[in-house]
């Protein structure tokens, strides 16, 4: 039974930390040491768009004391990221060189989506929540600048979204009147309620929400005076928020003492205390999860995933097809035309395995965009390739990284238009992205003209690749001339990219 | 409100300063006690003196300070500087008159009844014992003297801080002008101060004492000069270190600048022999620039702590008790895996029944365990060639990650601990020098393992410091664990130490300055509650100093309010007992044995729910607010049994045990129809007999003859 020891290190906005873990394959991960620093990087970052020098000289000082801690560990692997702060920095590549140089520590920037869905994953690592998402459950993930909010319902993922509300940044959007009101709380509680109110009413209609599952600082210490809880850890919602409502007037002096907090004045505790009472109010779901992960946590699920020491009982894919199909829904471009694309477009994707060499993410990038692949008609019938791109890259995915929407927005717009040449595209991705556009883009547009009619007349396909041709057969049962009239349009670009040729070949069904 | 502002009168607090000369009393008290042997009774005036030294240096040396600078603000008695000192002036000159009467009318009677005499002026000697004298400081004495005139062109020579020095007046031979001169000379401290000499009759033992071998030859190191008279003096100066710690860039070399300024502080006490003649006393008052008030005129040998070495001569066995060798901890077996026991579950530790040796042991293994990753640890006091350290060392040199804490700012230890924290950056050890603003006191030392089933810390939590030798001499307790909770919170500790943010939380380990006094109040708040409901409650608490405000507010709250408080004090205690209507449910006592009580216990009744604590503080301002302290939980129902029978043994206690009234006073406690409980015995009893027994291995061995098959 070897045990890996690893070190996460996380460089927020605010902090600097490091968390030891020991994974183990038959137990669960365990973390062993928590260090954190503080360095507050965004002052610099937000206001002047850089990080100063003398930051950056203290954060290569506590990134080479991390170094020497890892190595007292001894650890085996670590990994290394960035937040917003190195985002928003324009002098980010430049620093990262300055670590690697004097630290040997190797930093990656990582995208808000690819953040929270390390977040997500250290969520499904634990047995309770598979069951807690069947009943529908939603997974607010509260930072110091944002806020994320994750809807589930029947295991998967429906939507989630990135709300610009988060405890650091409330408490400073009403510094300037602080002083002047006296009921603080209820400023902060209308700031809150007015981001939360479009999420509700949107996505929150139907009442099935049974859990709310809260990641974010201060809560676990909120929670932690409840020693009745239910059988999976988590606690009714009335009994949470009879606590919050007592809090809710005291001074941050009062709640420090109470929530044995080291920083007996934190001036973040308010906005906290409100900001989660507003949220269980508004989701209004009868039990409150708090698991008490972080980052670090979801950096080292997401190391362990990639390196076959966990297997995640949930399934993220299916998150990524249900989340596209609810993008789909919303924008009323999900219909019986998008499921007949969707099907084919997997045969045709199956069948050319062989020439295309791509795998099963790739095949997964095709189901999104074929699902997605109307969605733009919603705003413009004529200029829909364009809107159908942006829709896709304005909706976050849970599951896909940055480059992988590129990918999937950059099909559905090409799908109607004639495929650009890669120096038209070269500063959005790489080569390889390019070629994967590239194939599906070539599958979609075959797939999609096989059901132009948006009849769904054909039945039954196979498709079989025989030397340089694709021969895909079907069974019809009205009339398919539009469909191969148009067919041979898109089978040349099809041959361009793959030096295959599709045909269709006919097998007309009489009842 | 209303009610809780009661609480804080001054009329209900005593005076910490007069509280702690109570209790260098109690300690005279045991070298009144004829019940105790001759000689240890000699090491307790040894202590007294001793200890009224580093008050006077520390304690009264501050309250000065507060007098010149105009400092109005009065203590939780009510009483300004000034008054505290007129009234410790007081106090102290009884306290010397019967540290001497005791000498002189007991002791040194008793001595000689038991074959030892102390002749106390060279005056005395017979002939042939003069002669031996005269020869003796020919030979060792006179070359390390240095005698120093004062005249015009020589000013008042620096007299160091403690040292024992002969003042002399003097003329010059041959002339017909009688102006006398003065001269000093200091007793050398690289001399043994007693000198054995020839007896005089058959059977005894003869000793003279430094200075009177001097004194006797004074004349020959002023050959030209007639010496009018000569006597012995000390002096005491103010040596609180005052560091700026925010403008000290280095806080060690602040340090040793520091120190080598304690020898130039004012002068506070000067004490001289009774007899001395005036023109001298007048010429030292002068120059060393003293009030008439600070001059102690003494009726017997200064500085009484040559006792301490009196106390060790050889033979005279029957005159000790005797020597008490701390006994195995029954749990770890000498020379086996220390881990592998601590695995089997928590540990505790009481020394010195118990021998500290296990504790020796965990950082020794450590140091070259190969599955050990790192050793973290904090150092407060260290023994001279501590075997801890050379440990700590080894470690860094076998590559494991070595932090240690070493506290430059320990009272009277600051140049050993430079000493040490060089030695160990020197091995490759990560040293922090404490904390801005903070004295570590904390002790806590943390093993981390990588095992077989992944990385396992092991924790020591004392009461008393890592300090081999005073582990022979306090009373502490320790606690050995793995437990994954306190592991945690250690690693934490650490991380704090080394100037990582704190945790938003701790398991189980409370942490002074910041959490640990709110949590004394609300542990105490919480027996109220439930006095309150009528449930039953009650704190039980030993510690070595009371003197927190707060804490003694909530304590008379709390027994005004039906909870039942015992608590044993050894040393300064504000809390007055006996107070209708907001102490009576408060007794207090004090032991003062042989071994010198140090641990620290907090054990409160919790509605049932028992709650039991040990840690490094006590309920001081100092400790609460600016001290590293850690305290605690024990929670093995097996160590809070041990730790209960600990504690209500101390309670126990009717030998040794002195129990404050409401006058005040402290008064032993009537032992008429009562089993006698003297606590110290019992708990070196008992560690004696908790060594399980050697079995005979040879024994259990038998040779099994093999049977022929069927």
């Amino acid at each position: 039974m070897k045990i890996t020891t690893f070190a996460a290190i996380y460089i927020g906005s605010y902090e600097v930390s490091l968390k030891i873990f020991e994974i183990c394959p038959k137990r669960n991960m365990r973390s062993v040491d928590y260090i954190r620093s503080r360095l507050e990087l965004g002052k610099d970052a937000y206001n002047k768009g850089f990080i100063g020098y003398e930051l950056v000289e203290e954060l290569c000082q506590i990134l080479k004391e991390f170094h020497s801690i890892m190595e007292g560990y001894k650890v085996d692997a670590y990994k290394a990221y960035a937040g917003n702060v190195m985002r928003v920095a324009s002098n980010a590549l430049f620093i990262l060189d300055q670590i690697r140089f004097r630290t040997k520590i190797e930093v990656s920037v990582i995208s808000n989506s690819e953040q929270r869905f390390m977040g997500y994953k250290s969520l499904a690592a634990s047995a309770q929540f598979e069951k807690m998402i069947q009943k529908g459950a939603v997974v607010v993930d509260v930072g110091g600048g944002s806020m994320q909010l994750t809807l589930f319902r029947k295991g998967t993922a429906i939507t989630t979204q990135h709300i610009e509300l988060g405890i650091m940044q409330i408490w400073e959007k009403l510094a300037k009147i602080r002083n002047m009101v006296s009921h603080y709380e209820m400023q902060i509680q209308e700031l809150i309620d007015k981001e939360l109110e479009i999420f509700k009413r949107i996505y929150l209609q139907e009442k099935d929400i049974q859990y709310v599952v809260v990641m974010g600082d201060y809560i676990g210490e909120m929670v932690k005076g409840f020693s009745k809880k239910e059988e999976d850890g988590t606690i009714e919602t009335e009994r949470f928020l009879k606590l919050l409502k007592k809090w809710h007037r005291k001074s941050p002096e009062e709640i420090s003492v109470e929530l044995n907090l080291s920083n007996e004045q934190d001036p973040l505790i308010l906005p906290s205390v409100v900001l989660y009472k507003r949220l269980t109010e508004e989701m209004n779901a009868p039990y409150i999860w708090v698991p008490g992960v972080n980052i670090t946590d979801g950096i080292v699920c997401d190391y362990a995933e990639a390196n076959h020491m966990i297997r995640f009982e949930h399934d993220f894919e299916k998150d990524i097809l249900s989340a596209s199909r609810n993008l789909a829904e919303r924008y009323h471009s999900y219909s019986k035309h998008t499921e007949a694309v969707l099907s084919m477009g997997l045969v045709i994707f199956d069948a050319m395995k062989k020439v295309h060499g791509m795998g099963k993410r790739e095949r997964l990038l095709l189901q999104a965009a074929a699902i997605l692949h109307d969605c733009g008609r919603y705003i413009s019938l004529v200029n829909q390739s364009e809107c159908s791109y942006q829709i896709v890259m304005a909706s976050e995915i849970i599951g896909m990284t940055h480059l992988e929407r590129e990918i999937v927005a950059s099909i559905v717009k090409h799908n109607a238009m004639p495929m650009q040449p890669y120096k038209s595209v070269n500063d959005k991705m790489d080569q390889e992205s390019y070629m994967i556009v590239s194939k599906l883009t070539a599958i979609l547009k075959i797939a999609n003209a096989m059901d132009r009619s948006h009849k769904q007349k054909f039945k039954n396909m196979k498709a079989v690749l025989r030397d340089r041709e694709l021969m895909i057969t079907v069974e019809a049962e009205e009339s398919i001339v539009l469909e191969k009239g148009l067919f041979s349009a898109y089978a040349d670009s099809f041959e361009e990219v793959f030096c295959v040729m599709p045909k269709i070949k006919e097998k007309r069904v009489f009842q | 409100m209303e009610k809780e502002k009661d609480f804080l009168k001054p009329e209900y607090y005593e005076n910490r300063e007069l509280s702690w000369l109570k209790f260098d009393y109690r300690v005279l008290n045991e070298a009144r006690d004829k019940s105790i042997p001759l000689l240890e009774r000699l090491k307790f005036v040894s202590i007294t003196s001793s200890n009224l030294d580093e008050f006077f240096m520390v304690r009264v040396a501050s309250l000065k300070d507060m007098v010149h600078a105009g400092y109005k603000k009065k203590d939780i008695a009510g009483m300004t500087a000034q008054e505290q000192l007129d009234a410790i002036n007081k106090d102290t000159r009884a306290l010397v008159e019967l540290q001497y009467s005791t000498y002189n009318r007991s002791l040194v009677p008793l001595l000689y009844n038991h074959g030892i005499e102390i002749v106390s002026a060279h005056e005395e000697l017979t002939p042939e014992q003069a002669e031996y004298v005269d020869h003796y400081f020919q030979e060792n004495v006179y070359p390390v003297l240095t005698p120093m005139a004062v005249d015009a062109s020589r000013p008042f020579p620096l007299i160091r801080n403690k040292s024992l020095n002969i003042a002399a007046l003097l003329t010059k031979k041959n002339e017909k002008k009688k102006e006398t001169e003065f001269a000093t000379v200091q007793v050398p401290a690289v001399l043994p101060r007693i000198v054995q000499i020839p007896s005089s009759k058959e059977g005894i033992r003869t000793f003279l004492l430094l200075e009177q071998v001097i004194e006797r030859n004074i004349h020959q190191m002023f050959l030209n000069y007639n010496v009018l008279c000569a006597y012995p003096y000390r002096i005491m100066r103010n040596a609180d270190l005052s560091i700026d710690e925010d403008g000290a860039e280095d806080l060690l070399q602040e340090i040793q600048k520091q120190l080598k300024k304690r020898q130039w502080g004012e002068v506070i006490r000067l004490e001289v022999e009774e007899k001395i003649d005036k023109r001298l006393l007048h010429i030292l008052k002068e120059d060393l620039h003293i009030a008439q008030e600070d001059i102690y005129k003494i009726g017997g040998p200064l500085d009484l702590t040559f006792l301490m070495k009196m106390y060790g001569i050889d033979g005279a066995e029957d005159l000790r008790y005797s020597s008490y060798k701390p006994q195995r901890v029954p749990q770890i077996t000498p020379g086996e895996d220390i881990f592998a026991a601590i695995r089997k579950g928590d540990i505790l530790l009481h020394h010195p029944y118990q021998t500290f040796d296990p504790v020796v042991d965990f950082i020794r293994q450590a140091s070259v365990d190969p599955d050990v990753l790192a050793i973290k640890q904090t150092l407060y006091r260290v023994s001279g060639n501590s075997p801890i350290i050379a440990s700590l060392a080894q470690a860094a040199e076998n590559g494991k990650q070595v932090s240690v804490l070493v506290e430059l700012k320990a009272r009277f230890d600051e140049e050993n601990n430079i000493v040490w924290a060089k030695k160990l950056e020197k091995a490759g050890c990560h040293v922090i020098y404490g904390l801005v603003g903070l004295k570590t006191h904390s002790k806590i030392a943390l093993v981390v393992r990588k095992e077989e089933d992944g990385i396992r810390r092991y924790v020591h939590l004392g009461t008393g410091n890592y300090n081999d030798s005073t582990a022979k001499l306090y009373t502490d307790l320790g606690m050995f664990t793995c437990s994954e909770a306190i592991g945690e919170d250690a690693t934490a500790v650490f991380n704090m130490l080394s100037g990582y943010s704190e945790p938003l939380s701790w398991n189980k380990l409370i942490v002074a300055p910041i959490w640990l006094r709110k949590r004394f109040l609300k542990l105490i708040k919480q027996e109220v509650k439930h006095a309150q409901e009528g449930k039953e409650a009650f704190i039980k608490a030993k510690m070595n100093s009371l003197c927190d405000r707060d804490v003694i507010a909530a304590l008379y709250e709390a027994s005004a309010a039906g909870v039942k408080i015992e608590l044993v004090v050894r040393g300064i205690c504000c809390l007055k007992t006996g107070i209708p209507g907001v102490s009576e449910n408060i007794t207090v006592h004090s032991i003062v044995g042989n071994f010198l009580e140090h641990s620290r216990i907090f054990w409160f009744h919790n509605d049932g729910r028992e709650e039991i604590y040990m840690g490094s503080a006590d309920w001081m301002p100092r400790n609460l607010d600016r001290r590293v302290e850690i305290m605690f939980p024990v929670e093995d129902e097996r160590l809070m049994d041990q730790v209960r029978h600990i504690l209500g043994t101390q309670l126990a206690d009717n030998t040794k045990a002195h129990v404050l009234q409401a006058s005040g006073k402290y008064e032993k406690i009537d032992k008429r129809g009562k089993k006698l409980v003297n606590s110290q015995e019992q708990f070196c009893e008992e560690a004696k007999n908790a060594v399980p027994k050697k079995v005979n291995a040879y024994q259990d061995r038998v040779f099994i003859p093999a049977e022929p098959v069927e």
